[in-house]
């Protein structure tokens, strides 16, 4: 099993989803991803780690969400704890060294990750204390 | 839940004296302490700012000090010290979490921050001399006897962390004022925070980090009416997962109500309870009547707050600290506390003033009446978001950092319509609407201003001669 991607893990559990990564860029994709009735096949990777642009994701019962940004500590992590879903926060590619950092990281960053695991199907491994793991399923 | 087994809770050790507490994050800080060792967060970084000080005012101090009318200028630079590191130790972690892709959240809060510094002063004073010293005590003191009140950590310390110390820190990030500048009205802002903090806890300290983070205010005997209501919930059962699905949800509209910021929650605690458990009492603000988008959560009828009570098993979740930050947020080694709530407790309060007599207790079996009205609110009001433009947003979140950090004060001082009608509260200053234009330049909201936030370069001290009386004279 190919460890596709790490960050920061939300909180510790022993809930391992698996689905086929959504790339979620603006808040139509959210709502049209919700109408579609398909939320919960899905693990959802989105930018920010802000709660306002998931909303009605975590609300409908999203079963895991990886992000390029934000941490435990952001409203997301918060959430995602709340809500007893898997998060990984701060994603990087293990095959890539570019990293997140706050005003020091340009498009192409985001643009590698999200072109990289959107469509692939993917486990999330949330038991570390510290480090969230996207694995190849 | 993850393994704990073998685990001990050890986190009562965090209260000994000569513990320095666990470390929740590698970075440290060092703002105004160039040349010295780095800060570090948590109980040490406490330490070390309280052994950094001049003056004795992050000690604990007397009612007489909170009710004195000025700070030196020692004291007021201990405070910008103090705030600055704290503001780091509690926002820097999440300040990682980049752009919204919704509300343009930094944007806001930079037009907020120099707003408040600019217009809040007179309409703080204002509202100190319609009650007096003693009645902005008393304003803090209120929340010793009350669930699902504004007048809370993240708003009593959003006066001085927000209103003076990113205010100051942005305006002159911006280079529209000078160190020395203002300083008659930052003695204002920091007094009015003193106060109701000190009113607030009544220990002598203002702020939980100052207490190894614990915001133990609420008075025993208005506690035990609160664990009354408890009922025992059994982790992984259906009425466990019942009362967390209704937390969470709560939540989620109470960061949505208010733009996605922390002042939609209010945690309270840790209370260790005669069992050995402990009470976490959360406010979630899911209906704001001040706020126009508010009317979609009318609509489903919900709530001014509801009020939560967590009995937490530290046992259970072989605790090894436990923080209660002064943006009443809780947060755990191990973090995942949810599978440890062993019981819990939900209130509902009508409106901000609905008295504590008429606060009504919800059945945790009767939540599947509340939950479909909070996520329909919740779906509504996003919707209404994502059709707003941007302009709207950005000032409709700057409004609430503006008017939201001091109205439940105002709103207990009696001087909330005062400050809208003749100080035109609500009304955005011309210095801060031009800003608007200028904050999305060259970064200025994204990476100038956190930068020097987070960093804490941004908040330069009083001069040491500098006048106590002194407001901005010049514009050079």
């Amino acid at each position: 099993m190919e460890i596709l991607a790490e960050g920061y893990n939300a909180f510790e559990t022993d809930k391992s989803p698996s689905g086929v990564v959504k790339y979620l860029d603006k808040p139509q994709d959210v709502i049209k991803l919700i109408q579609s009735g398909k939320l919960k096949e899905h693990i959802l990777l989105v930018r920010g780690g802000t709660t306002t642009f998931l909303t009605p994701a975590l609300s409908m019962g999203a079963i895991g969400v990886i992000t390029m940004s934000g941490a435990p500590e952001s409203h997301l992590g918060i959430l995602s704890r709340e809500f007893q879903m898997p998060c990984v926060m701060t994603a990087y590619l293990t095959t890539s060294d570019s990293r997140y950092e706050v005003g020091n990281v340009d498009e192409k960053h985001f643009r590698e990750i999200a072109e990289t695991l959107d469509g692939r199907t993917v486990r999330l491994d949330c038991t570390d204390s510290t480090v969230g793991r996207v694995i190849e399923a | 839940m993850t393994s704990t087994e073998g685990k001990r809770a050890n986190y009562k050790q965090r209260y000994e004296p000569d513990d320095n507490g666990l470390r929740f994050q590698d970075l440290v800080y060092t703002g105004n302490f160039v040349g010295q060792d780095p800060v570090p967060d948590g109980i040490l970084g406490d330490k070390v700012l309280k052994e950094r000080a001049k003056s004795k005012v992050l000690e604990r101090v007397s009612k007489e000090d909170a009710l004195r009318d000025q700070f030196t200028i020692d004291e007021l630079n201990d405070l910008n010290n103090y705030l600055a590191w704290n503001i780091w130790d509690v926002l820097v972690m999440r300040a990682t979490e980049g752009v919204s892709g919704m509300i343009p959240r930094q944007e806001y809060e930079i037009l907020a921050f120099m707003h408040e510094f600019y217009r809040w002063p007179e309409i703080l004073r204002m509202t100190t001399d319609a009650v007096g010293a003693q009645g902005i005590l008393d304003i803090g003191a209120t929340a010793r006897r009350e669930i699902g009140t504004k007048v809370n950590c993240v708003h009593d310390w959003c006066i001085g962390a927000v209103g003076f110390g990113m205010g100051r820190c942005g305006l002159l990030a911006l280079e529209v004022i000078e160190a020395d500048d203002y300083i008659e009205e930052s003695n204002e802002i920091l007094k009015f925070m003193q106060r109701v903090l000190w009113g607030k806890r009544q220990d002598g300290y203002i702020l939980n980090s100052q207490d190894r983070y614990r915001c133990q205010i609420h008075e025993p005997d208005f506690l035990q009416t609160i664990v009354d209501q408890v009922e025992p919930l059994e982790p992984g059962s259906p009425k466990h997962d019942q009362f967390t699905q209704f937390n969470a949800s709560a939540e989620l509209l109470a960061f949505l109500d208010h733009y996605d910021c922390r002042l939609g929650l209010g945690d309270t605690g840790p209370y260790e309870l005669p069992d050995g458990k402990l009470l976490i009492l959360r406010d979630l603000f899911v209906n704001e009547e001040a706020y126009h988008w508010s009317d979609v959560c009318d609509d489903e009828g919900l709530p001014h707050a509801y009020s939560l009570a967590l009995i937490i098993d530290p046992e259970l979740l072989a605790l090894q600290e436990i923080r209660v930050n002064d943006i009443s947020t809780t947060f755990t080694r191990p973090k995942n506390y949810i599978q440890a709530i062993v019981g819990g407790a939900v209130f509902s309060r009508e409106k901000w003033n609905t008295p504590m007599g008429e606060v009504a207790p919800i059945k945790i079996a009767d939540l599947g009446e509340h939950l479909p009205k909070v996520q329909t609110a919740t779906l509504k009001l996003y919707s209404k978001t994502a059709r707003m433009n941007r302009r709207d947003l950005i000032w409709n979140g700057q409004y609430v950092y503006y008017v939201d950090m001091i109205l439940p004060h105002l709103r207990l001082a009696g001087t909330y319509e005062k400050a809208c009608e003749e100080y035109k509260l609500w009304e955005i200053d011309q210095r801060v609407a031009n800003y608007y234009y200028d904050i999305t330049k060259r970064g200025f909201a994204q990476e100038t201003v956190p930068q020097k936030i987070f960093s804490g370069a941004g908040y330069l001290p009083f001069s040491d001669g500098a006048d106590l009386r002194r407001s901005k004279y010049r514009w050079l």
